[in-house]
């Protein structure tokens, strides 16, 4: 009974029996490239759904917008119909207009204004053409007079 | 030691041409289902599992000529359920209350309706207003709500213009007026849209997909202006009230592009009372300044003076002397007063309405070019619709040698007016012709069409033919103008020209007492922008053209030429200073 109650102390290892398991890192890549393989498809429907969700989501809230834009301008169109004018032009207490009075001036308008020289135009310039080589020599011998 | 063979026996034989018979039954359905029928079943499951949507496109605008909405569109709801879905009691009953407070309905009745459907997407509520339709989508608490996004058409200025705009169908298609003349263009073209169901009927969330996208509708910008026409309106609603007439029309043009500016007719459509079941109302669909002929009387004589001076077969100062009487075959014509009016020249006859004088100068002109009348006729466009941009319009009617029953007591009736019928716009657009300087003009209803990306597509006038030369206008112009004297109501600030028309309504072998009274007007005398044309029918007060229609088209002229911004004529109200 002693002897059970008997600590180990340092209790001899026993081997294993067999060679120690080594990793097989080609069976390791080959499952994760699978899994990989498995993964992808669900991912990219995975994506797929979220853009698809994305996309019906702008498309019903371009939708809304556009259906807001419509029926600001109808609004807009109401507010500016010539009846609603004529009801809020009477609550404030305006009525017809008088005739209007043309006026026809007996006298001539106003001159334009004047442009500073500044901003005229400069005169064009006049490009004379030389005297032909001959005629210098024709007044040198004093014969053209 | 060999094994016999076997031989069939019957009761061998039996079963297995039964499985063989069998089995080739069984073949033969699997192709008539797999191969013959496929298309048939795959098309059944097709739309067992799919349904689709039209999506409707924005419909275009419809403006006046400054921009001003006439009709628009705004998006709305309509709302279809699921029968199948509404078989469960406690979700029809859950779903009906929820649908019957937000549209205010009864919901027994939504729940009767949707139960007596054979279809499975029942319609229950159409045009939804869009912010209301939103809220009820975005609760879910309706089960089996498919809703469908539509639009209604909405008209700002009410009534105004409605006998030019039409109106729409439900299927959101032209069936009158600009709506169904400009319809391709209004419309744009609708989408389509693509879900999937479950077994129930659902749509399968994201199953749905748009297949065809929606091109939104161009906006049409008219020539009209609503200040203009509503003012038309108004003062037709008064004349007819007034002369107690049957009916009439005004048109506002501008006689050098034939631009109207106004086209008001009654009776005619009006949205706040259109009642489609009513058969008496169809009849207010067409625009009778298009659609109706009358005989235009004595405004015709503008066009027979124009033809005469045009041709040289008279001028304004030619003379001759009436005697109350012409006498042509052997058939006296009368004046319409049966005035002996004497020596007179032609403006005498303009200003008179002298039915002698405007056959003396038919036959001038006849006498010059055989045949020439009618042919001035075709040149102003009588005979052949004027290419207005509004379905049904008439192309009137005038006698011609060729037709049964033909005389020449025609010929000189057509010059005053009678054995010719027209329609009002063509009456307008001849007149505009003799004064413009001498172009027909198509009048257009529509100045531009914008597309949805703000492209602009100028719709430009167009010149049909030339009626007339510009010096003959001119002549024209002062000999109408010589008849606004002050018996004819000129307008107050511009110097006119006018021409005045009182024709009896013509019946089978002859004439009645009811009549057509009508005038036309423009201004200012130089360079005309204006052309007003008044006419009353079967007036009961028996006024003429000059006594019931001239002071309307002279106050339409100083208001409509003053909301125009064109300066009163020097020598009328204008102030000299």
């Amino acid at each position: 009974m002693a002897a059970i109650n008997h600590p180990l102390g340092h209790a001899r290892r026993v081997p294993l029996p067999g060679r120690p398991a080594q990793v097989n890192w080609w069976v390791l890549a080959a499952v994760f490239v699978l899994g990989l393989g498995a993964m992808l498809p669900v991912l990219q429907n995975s994506t797929a759904t979220s853009r698809g969700f994305d996309a019906q989501r702008l498309q019903l809230d371009q939708a809304r917008v556009n259906g807001e834009i419509r029926e600001l301008e109808s609004e807009v169109a109401s507010l500016t119909s010539l009846d609603r004018i004529q009801h809020r032009a009477e609550e404030i207490g305006l009525g017809p207009g008088d005739p209007p009075v043309f006026v026809n001036v007996g006298e001539p308008g106003p001159a334009p204004a004047k442009i500073p020289s500044e901003y005229l135009p400069g005169p064009v310039p006049t490009t004379e053409e030389p005297d032909p080589w001959w005629r210098s020599l024709l007044s040198w011998v004093s014969l053209g007079n | 030691m060999a094994q016999a063979r076997a031989h069939g026996t019957r009761r061998v034989w039996v079963p297995a041409t039964a499985f063989a018979v069998f089995a080739l039954a069984v073949l033969l359905r699997l192709i008539q289902l797999q191969i013959l029928d496929h298309p048939r079943y795959a098309r059944a499951a097709h739309e067992e599992l799919t349904a689709s949507d039209v999506i409707y496109a924005r419909r275009g605008a419809i403006l006046d000529r400054n921009g001003n909405a006439l009709a628009t569109s705004v998006d709305t709801w309509d709302f279809y359920v699921n029968a199948r879905t509404w078989k469960d009691p406690a979700k029809a009953e859950r779903s009906a209350q929820a649908l019957a407070a937000a549209l205010h309905v009864d919901a027994a009745r939504l729940r009767a309706t949707v139960a007596a459907s054979t279809a499975i997407d029942v319609l229950v509520a159409r045009d939804v207003e869009y912010e209301t339709g939103k809220e009820l989508i975005d609760s879910g608490a309706v089960d089996g709500l498919n809703p469908v996004p539509s639009s209604i058409r909405v008209n700002p200025e009410r009534d105004t213009a409605a006998s030019i705009l039409g109106f729409i169908g439900r299927d959101k298609t032209g069936l009158a007026g600009i709506e169904a003349a400009y319809n391709e263009v209004l419309q744009g073209k609708p989408g389509r849209a693509v879900y999937e169901r479950d077994t129930a009927g659902d749509p399968i969330p994201f199953g749905r997909r748009v297949t065809s996208n929606p091109l939104p509708g161009k906006d049409v910008v008219l020539t009209i202006d609503r200040y203009l026409q509503r003012m038309a309106e108004q003062r037709l609603e008064e004349a007819v009230r007034q002369h107690r007439a049957k009916g009439g029309a005004i048109i506002m043009m501008d006689p050098s592009t034939g631009e109207i500016y106004a086209l008001a007719t009654q009776p005619g459509l009006k949205y706040s009372t259109l009642d489609l079941s009513d058969a008496k109302q169809i009849e207010l669909l067409r625009n009778r300044a298009v659609t109706d002929l009358y005989e235009p009387g004595s405004v015709m004589k503008v066009i027979t003076a124009a033809a005469a001076i045009d041709a040289g077969a008279v001028t304004p100062d030619t003379t001759y002397v009436d005697t109350g009487t012409a006498y042509i075959y052997g058939i006296a014509l009368q004046n319409w007063d049966f005035n002996t009016y004497g020596l007179q020249d032609m403006r005498g006859v303009l200003r008179n309405s002298i039915n002698t004088g405007a056959i003396f100068m038919m036959q001038q002109l006849e006498r010059i070019q055989p045949g020439g009348f009618q042919r001035y006729l075709d040149a102003f466009g009588f005979g052949k619709p004027t290419g207005v941009d509004l379905q049904g319009e008439a192309s009137g009617i005038i006698r011609r040698p060729t037709h049964p029953g033909w005389s020449p007591v025609d010929l000189a009736t057509q010059a005053f007016g009678q054995s010719i019928s027209v329609t009002p716009l063509q009456m307008a657009a001849a007149v505009a012709a003799a004064i413009n300087g001498g172009n027909l003009v198509r009048p257009p209803f529509v100045r531009q069409i914008v597309g949805p990306g703000g492209s602009v597509q100028d719709v430009k006038p167009e010149i049909v033919g030339r009626a007339i030369s510009a010096q003959a206008s001119a002549t024209m112009r002062d000999m109408m103008h010589a008849v606004m004297d002050p018996g004819h109501f000129p307008p107050k600030d511009y110097t006119a020209g006018g021409k005045s028309g009182t024709a009896n309504v013509p019946i089978p072998n002859g004439y009645d007492d009811r009549q057509v009274a009508s005038f036309v007007e423009f201004a200012p005398l130089d360079n005309p922008r204006l052309l007003v044309f008044v006419k009353l029918d079967e007036n009961a007060d028996l006024l003429t053209g000059t006594a019931a229609a001239a002071p309307i088209a002279s106050r339409i002229m100083d208001d409509a030429l003053h909301y125009l911004n064109v300066p009163a004529d020097a020598g009328k109200s204008a102030v000299t200073r």
